[in-house]
């Protein structure tokens, strides 16, 4: 029982949504090739995966998102910590962090591709550099945050910089962290896309691009979308159980 | 494997082992000022010229007014500060840094959330190098001293504040220490509770007979626990008098009815003294009590603007 | 439902006809000059000479109408044309098989490239002159969608071929031509009037290879929403009209694109020479054997049929079985 009042919000606004959805469609009258029916969305996406269309560009995207965030993530696990012990550093770099997360990282997108290739290299890249942001400010903020007077426990047990960063900095910080990278692996999603556009071969950025400009199938392009939002959607629910698994028990 | 382990002497927790009364701790005319907080370059002496000794396995109480510089003199015995000038000795052997002989037990717990009561009570042990084996060992021995043993696997958050000072205590009590120093370490705790755990400390002292200096406000709690009586003066603080707690061992509740015991306590506040405008002037020069509320908030980072902006 | 729509329909009619704006429904060439959104699927080029020249020399004012050109790219320009953002438009051929297919209801209504703008381009020297010389080669494209790659697979299928026999390179920044120049790729994707008369002011010369008289693929054309068609007929008639009177103009003397466009588009009035290199080899485009008999504009309804049978041989494409010519088509536009 308790398991259907948790899901049951969820499930009552997804029917929702799809109802507003059809009204709309029906109200306005657009064409399917304007604006498609939720049904007709969710034949085409039963028929695309059937058929094996959606299945090489998701893991292409896939791909892209894991390795990106990966190397975007450990930067800014490293870069963050180096913020937030030495005030030198922050002070040198904090305005150019600033500096690059306000530029649209579409704009630089094609610029990456034409220096790293149209290959999965530069799609890692622009994950990396989307991804590292949020999660280097929670990292600094995180470790920041560590009560002074736990590093002072850690000083009278005698310590090394080791194990007061394994033991009291990172514990404490992981909060912070894992919620910097729940925000980090959503815009992880957006990177691919972007970076694919910029050029490539396959990926879910390419698909769109095909279902809009060479085969005209609408609610195949409403359909890919749904299926980068279910990415999204579930790369994020995987943070949250990561979080839980770690900090769940004392929090 | 640090080779902190040799350090510590090879002591079984047994009864106490009082027959070499070599001194434990040694001060010797020890300073230590502070920046002003005022922050205008102006130094604070806090302790000018202390001197004193603690025997082996004797239990000495300090008290004192506030900002009389006890907390500062804890740490300084402690290693985590440095004297201005004088010496400080632990078993004969001057204190450089913080020492696995002495073992620590601060105002509040300070238990790391995120370790259950048991890996909280081994972690000096695991910072150490200890193996898990003999951490485990030892983590069971001192959860039963000090009666957590059902809470082994518990985590912070699930225990009351007394109990989570227990676990601190068992925690400083990890490396077999020498000396055991205590900051202040019931004062968060209800009068009731706070009999109890004095009695309890000497149950622990007697079973382990660890030379034990506890800071205190209360001196009821001084008295009934310490050997000796350290009465600091205001700041810059000197000793005003030393105390000897003429009451018998093993100390109960019936030691609280006792005349000595009233006694003893009235010779302290009349050393403590003063009248109350002075008193209300130690408090006025007091450094401002560092609340857990002052930590709210982390500062920005990335402003350019700084801190009073 | 429908009856909401109705009502809604008819007082956004009522409102305009009472603010006096001009709706642009007339039927007579008296009333108020009939407004036309016109999309062009690219950026400002001297490839539009002809909507240039009869702009500047009233064409379209003398015909009642009060034509806007809009800029953009091809993808979008199909389904703003089937749900009438756009009254009429200048899209690929190409283009329109798939949208179709796929239920937008567009019809292609007059020919303004007779040939398939889209080739591959070789250097001279290398040798590259027929799509088997293409084997294993690298061949460098924007990417995997558009009409150069409908083309580029129509070429190697002549030869028996799919590009998995050839050693593809992208350019996602349309730099393949200078990947060409450079020696990166040994052929690559552009347009006949674009890339080799570059290469070729620059002193390189080129071999072109075209489809049409492998697959003849239907380049782009005017078209129109059904919609568009049934309801604004009279100005779309007229407006493909006065173009194609323009185009044949132009064919006759190219110089009078470029000094029109030049004047319509002031960044079009540099370079004078190149302008016209490049709208000659457009005007070279806009003819073919079958204009030649049929006239400029004129729709080539068997080389559509053969057109729609190799796009249907394209797995990726999906185009229905049953997709025939004349669904896709509509002659009522040409005079």
């Amino acid at each position: 029982m308790r398991l259907i009042r948790r899901w049951l919000p969820i499930a009552v606004s997804a029917v929702a949504f799809l109802v507003v959805w059809k009204l709309v469609v029906v109200v306005s009258g657009l064409a399917v090739y304007i604006l498609p029916p939720p049904e007709a969305v969710l034949e085409r996406l039963a028929r695309a995966i059937a058929q094996g269309t959606i299945a090489p560009h998701a893991m292409a995207t896939l791909s892209e998102i894991a390795w990106g965030f990966l190397v975007g993530a450990g930067s800014a696990l490293a870069i963050g910590y180096l913020l937030a012990r030495s005030t030198l550093a922050e002070k040198l770099l904090s305005p150019y962090l600033v500096a690059a997360q306000a530029t649209p990282i579409l704009a630089l997108a094609p610029l990456l591709a034409l220096w790293f290739g149209t290959g999965l290299l530069s799609k890692v890249v622009i994950c990396a550099l989307i991804v590292f942001f949020p999660v280097a400010v929670a990292t600094m903020i995180g470790i920041r945050s560590v009560d002074a007077r736990l590093l002072e426990l850690g000083r009278s047990l005698r310590a090394t910089r080791w194990q007061v960063f394994r033991h009291l900095e990172l514990p404490a910080a992981l909060p912070s962290i894992l919620g910097g990278m729940r925000v980090g692996v959503t815009l992880a999603v957006i990177g691919a896309i972007v970076g694919e556009w910029a050029g490539a071969d396959r990926g879910l950025g390419i698909l769109i691009l095909l279902a809009q400009g060479s085969l005209f199938d609408i609610p195949l392009l409403f359909a890919t979308l749904v299926t980068i939002a279910a990415i999204g959607v579930g790369l994020y629910l995987a943070v949250l159980v990561v979080e839980r698994q770690l900090i769940g028990k004392w929090r | 494997m640090a080779s902190l382990c040799s350090v510590a002497p090879a002591r079984p927790l047994g009864k106490a082992d009082r027959s070499h009364r070599l001194a434990a701790i040694r001060l010797d005319n020890v300073t230590r000022s502070f920046p002003s907080p005022a922050g205008d370059g102006e130094k604070l002496m806090v302790l000018d010229g202390l001197t004193f000794e603690v025997g082996d396995g004797e239990v000495v109480a300090i008290v004192g007014p506030n900002g009389s510089g006890k907390s500062t003199l804890l740490r300084l015995i402690g290693g985590l500060l440095a004297p201005d000038s004088g010496s400080i000795e632990v078993g004969g052997v001057a204190v450089s840094e913080a020492d696995p002989r002495v073992g620590l037990v601060f105002q509040e717990p300070r238990l790391l959330p995120w370790r259950t009561t048991g890996a909280n009570i081994a972690f000096p042990l695991e910072l150490a190098g200890v193996e898990r084996t003999e951490r485990d060992r030892r983590s069971s021995s001192l959860l039963d001293l000090v009666g957590l043993t059902e809470f082994a696997r518990a985590y912070p958050r699930e225990l009351s504040g007394g109990m989570r000072q227990r676990a601190a205590i068992a925690r400083a009590l990890a490396h077999d220490p020498s000396v055991l120093l205590l900051d202040e370490p019931f004062s968060a705790l209800d009068a009731l509770t706070r009999e109890r755990f004095n009695a309890e400390l000497l149950d622990v002292w007697q079973r382990t007979g660890t030379t034990i200096v506890l800071v205190t406000h209360s001196i009821p709690e001084a008295v009934f626990v310490a050997d000796r009586v350290l009465v600091l003066s205001a700041r810059p603080s000197h000793i005003v008098a030393e105390v000897a707690v003429p009451l018998p061992r093993p100390r109960n509740s019936e030691t609280l009815d006792s005349p000595l015991y009233s006694g003893t306590a009235s010779l302290i506040r009349a050393h403590l003294g003063g009248t109350r405008e002075e008193h209300a002037a130690d408090e006025a020069r007091a450094a401002p009590v560092r609340d857990v509320l002052d930590r709210v908030g982390t500062r920005a980072w990335f402003d350019p603007f700084g801190p009073r902006g | 439902m429908r009856q909401i729509v109705a009502l809604v329909v008819a007082g956004v009619v009522g409102v305009a006809l009472l603010a006096g704006c001009q709706f642009g429904v007339s039927s007579s060439p008296s009333a108020a000059p009939a407004k036309l959104t016109v999309g062009l699927g690219f950026m400002p080029h001297i490839q539009f000479a002809q909507f240039y020249r009869a702009l500047q020399q009233g064409y379209y004012r003398d015909g009642g109408l009060d034509v806007s050109l809009q800029y953009g790219n091809d993808a979008q320009l199909v389904p703003q044309i089937g749900q009438g953002a756009v009254d009429i438009g200048l899209s690929d051929g190409t283009s329109v098989i798939p949208a179709v297919s796929s239920g937008i209801p567009v019809r292609y209504g007059a020919t303004i490239y007779a040939r398939f703008p889209s080739v591959v381009i070789a250097r001279a020297e290398s040798g590259i002159a027929t799509a088997a010389d293409l084997r294993g080669k690298r061949v460098g494209i924007p990417g995997r969608y558009g009409s150069s790659w409908i083309m580029l697979q129509a070429l190697l299928a002549s030869a028996g071929m799919s590009p998995i026999d050839v050693d593809i390179r992208l350019y996602p920044d349309f730099s393949q031509a200078g990947a060409l120049r450079e020696g990166q790729v040994d052929a690559a994707t552009g347009f006949a009037n674009n890339e080799p008369v570059q290469l070729a002011l620059a002193g390189i010369k080129t071999n072109v290879m075209a489809v049409d008289d492998i697959t003849p693929l239907p380049g782009p054309g005017l078209t129109v929403g059904e919609a568009t068609a049934a309801s604004r007929r009279e100005a779309i008639r007229a407006f493909v009209d006065e173009t194609l009177r323009a185009m044949r103009e132009i064919i006759d003397n190219p110089e009078l694109g470029v000094e029109d466009a030049a004047k319509e588009v002031p960044a079009l009035a540099t370079d004078r020479p190149t302008q016209l290199a490049i709208l000659q080899a457009t005007v070279a485009m806009w003819q073919s054997p079958y204009t030649d008999t049929h006239g400029i504009g004129a729709i080539d309804h068997d080389a559509w049929t053969r057109s729609i049978d190799f796009m249907q041989t394209l797995p990726d494409l999906d185009i229905k079985a049953d997709l025939s010519a004349d669904q896709l088509l509509t002659e009522d536009l040409l005079q």
